[in-house]
């Protein structure tokens, strides 16, 4: 009985309509947001170095789960599938990397919300298709879009400013006198600029999912001619997913290289990548994000604990480490979709409601 | 049914078809404002293709529109929602991952247009918005007696409640004319009862003009102030319940006949 709707009644709609109507996920998450924003940043996780901590754990799964959130609103909630995530990034990262060159005195934080709109109009125009065609021919049609810009990655040589590298890199950036980005860069300022972006960027999509847009979508994925007829324009519906996911995703890319890896060429956007972006969705469950955040986490934590305890622990070949850290993340899938197809937010759901009953289960 | 009978939707000499299968033939009948509009007839006669001409999914090869007395360009289906034409369909057609109330608050989107901005923040005029229809939704919810199932993902409702919830969607739309493809299809006839009430209240407490498809004779005869006939897709008759049930050709091709 620590977790139930009872008692609590709502006298205005708007209260109900607000983003946690019951006050126990209120406080769930302020503690949630008290660990990230003062716990971890004081005490670090347990047992792990802080540089690993920031480095290999929080950061990037916080841009994960931007990259995830972006691609669930495509795929869990608009039902657009897409296999061109990562190519999505490359597009966030090399058009931060131009703009930062074009305008070098420009907000670093600006820069990357530039290459997040940069990106939804580029996601818009490969979202046309989608007009046209659905699911496997979709699927398609965004593996061309996937393999036309990892093309355009390498032999648009203006993307890279011509450097023989081939690649692009982050340069010291500062904010308000602190360095925030760049090889010179404090790991906990970046922790801090990537967690309050996903907060921001949580929040607005879970804004634009309940209103009138994020229902256009829902209406689309789940009976496209009924959405019709009832009103919805599909060329609306489907193109402002695809420009609202290709937004997240492409801030996303844009955080991954300067704030996160500081360099990047073209192999951190391949198809695999893509791959990688679909099974956090659908392992975290299509249409939550809830889901978007466990998805990322698990899906990057386990391989990463892997390899760190078979390193640390037994002093295994990183090489062994490495496949074997493949085969158990493979392994884990398959038993999460057999047990709850619908993802870790579904689980999550079911024990939200057994707390609900509880302990009278009847 | 109002006493001045004036026409609020014309459908002249349409004819459809699909490759060689003529769907329509030729067909043309009209319905009053207020009124509840039958249209009967085996199954195969045109009876859905011809709802799907009114709301504009099927464009005749032949034949025109009236609306409002005026005739209809031809239009999207989203257009023509906008006009105030909803509907609902013989084989249901919900949102199934989303819940009772979400669907019900799809049919007002049309009604609604606070742009990205603002659903963003949902603040502002978007909140405002979003509870001033959410206002109007409960009251069709309550007015359909689904109030319990408000929150329940509509995949997982009985065969009946999913019917309901339908007609709550179409009615959400503030529809002047309410299209009605088989309501009662599959279902037994304590439900049946209850959605001839419902229809029926539409009817009156709305205002609504109701055009339904429906088998069940007796459920026709009730409900319905004029019924057209159509078989092949040919009209066979048009007029009262009485004058159909006693006409000849409607008796051979229809009544006799189990579908
Ligand atoms: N989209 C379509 N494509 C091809 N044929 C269709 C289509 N819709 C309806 N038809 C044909 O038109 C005829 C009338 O169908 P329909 O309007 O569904 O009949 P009813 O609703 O009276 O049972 C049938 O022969 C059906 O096969
Ligand atoms: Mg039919």
């Amino acid at each position: 009985m620590f977790y139930r709707e009872t008692g609590q009644f709502k006298s205005k709609y708007k209260e109900e309509l607000a983003a946690f109507p019951l006050a126990e996920d209120k406080v769930g998450i302020a503690i949630l947001l008290v660990i990230a924003y003062v716990f971890i940043p004081l005490f670090g996780i347990p047992g792990l170095s802080f540089e690993f901590t920031m480095g290999a754990i929080m950061i990037p799964v916080f841009i994960f789960t931007i990259t995830t959130l972006g691609l669930n609103i495509l795929l869990g909630f608009a039902g657009q599938i897409s296999l061109g995530t990562g190519a999505f990034m490359g597009v966030g990262a090399y058009s931060c990397y131009k703009i930062m060159t074009i305008f070098p005195d420009l907000n670093i934080i600006i820069c990357v919300i530039l290459s997040g709109l940069v990106t939804a109009i580029v996601g818009m125009i490969f979202g046309l298709p989608s007009l046209k065609i659905k699911g496997f021919y979709l699927i398609v049609a965004t593996l061309a879009a996937q393999f036309f810009l990892e093309w355009a990655f390498i032999r648009v040589a203006w993307l890279y400013n011509y450097n023989d590298s081939g690649g692009i890199e982050g340069t010291n950036k500062e904010m308000f006198g602190l360095i925030v980005s760049g090889p010179q860069s404090d790991a906990l300022t970046r922790y801090f600029i990537v967690l309050t972006l996903l907060v921001l960027l949580t929040w607005l999509a879970s804004n634009v999912i309940r209103g009138r847009i994020g229902r256009s979508w829902m209406m689309i994925r789940d009976m496209d001619i009924a959405a019709e007829l009832i009103g919805v324009r599909p060329l609306t519906a489907k193109l402002s997913a695809f420009a609202f996911s290709s937004f997240y995703i492409g801030i996303s890319g844009a955080l991954m290289v300067f704030f996160w890896l500081g360099a990047a060429e073209v192999e951190s956007f391949d198809v695999n990548h893509s791959f990688t972006y679909l099974f956090m969705v659908i392992i975290g469950g299509l249409g939550s994000i809830t889901g978007s955040y466990m998805g990322a986490a698990l899906v990057w934590v386990i391989p990463v604990l892997i390899k760190e305890i078979g390193k640390t622990a037994f002093g295994f070949d990183a090489f062994v480490m490495e496949n074997f850290s493949i085969i158990f993340l493979g392994v884990a899938i398959v038993v999460i979709l057999i047990v709850e197809p619908h993802g870790l937010a579904r689980l999550w759901q079911i024990t939200k409601q057994k707390l609900r009953l509880w302990p009278f289960p009847y | 049914m109002s006493e001045k009978n004036s026409v609020i939707m014309e459908v002249k000499n349409i004819n459809l078809r699909f490759g060689g299968v003529i769907a329509i033939q030729d067909v043309s009948f009209n319905i009053f404002e207020g009124e509840i509009r039958a249209i009967i007839g085996p199954n195969g006669a045109g009876k859905s293709s011809m709802l799907n001409v009114i709301n504009g999914f099927y464009h005749p090869q032949e034949g025109e529109v009236w609306f409002n007395g005026e005739k209809r360009p031809s239009m999207e289906p989203y257009q023509i929602a906008k006009t105030g034409i909803a509907r609902t369909f013989q084989n249901i057609a919900l949102f199934k991952g989303m819940t009772t109330i979400e669907n019900v608050m799809t049919g007002r989107q049309l009604k609604m247009n606070k742009n990205f901005f603002w659903q963003m923040l949902r603040y502002g005029p978007a909140i405002d918005e979003e509870v001033q229809h959410r206002r109007r939704c409960e009251e069709i919810i309550d007015f359909l007696e689904i109030n319990h199932i408000r929150k329940t993902p509509v995949g997982s409702l009985p065969y009946g409640l999913q019917k309901r919830v339908e007609l709550a969607r179409a009615l959400a739309m503030d529809p002047k004319i309410l299209l009605l493809d088989e309501p009662m299809a599959g279902m037994n006839v304590e439900e049946k009862q209850d959605m001839s009430r419902f229809i029926i209240d539409v009817n009156e407490e709305f205002g609504t003009t109701i055009a339904l498809i429906e088998h069940d004779m007796a459920v026709v005869m009730d409900l319905a102030d004029r019924v057209v006939v159509l078989d092949y897709g040919k009209l066979l008759a048009d007029g009262t319940p009485a004058e159909v049930q006693s006409n000849q050709a409607v008796i051979d091709a229809y009544l006799g006949v189990p579908h």
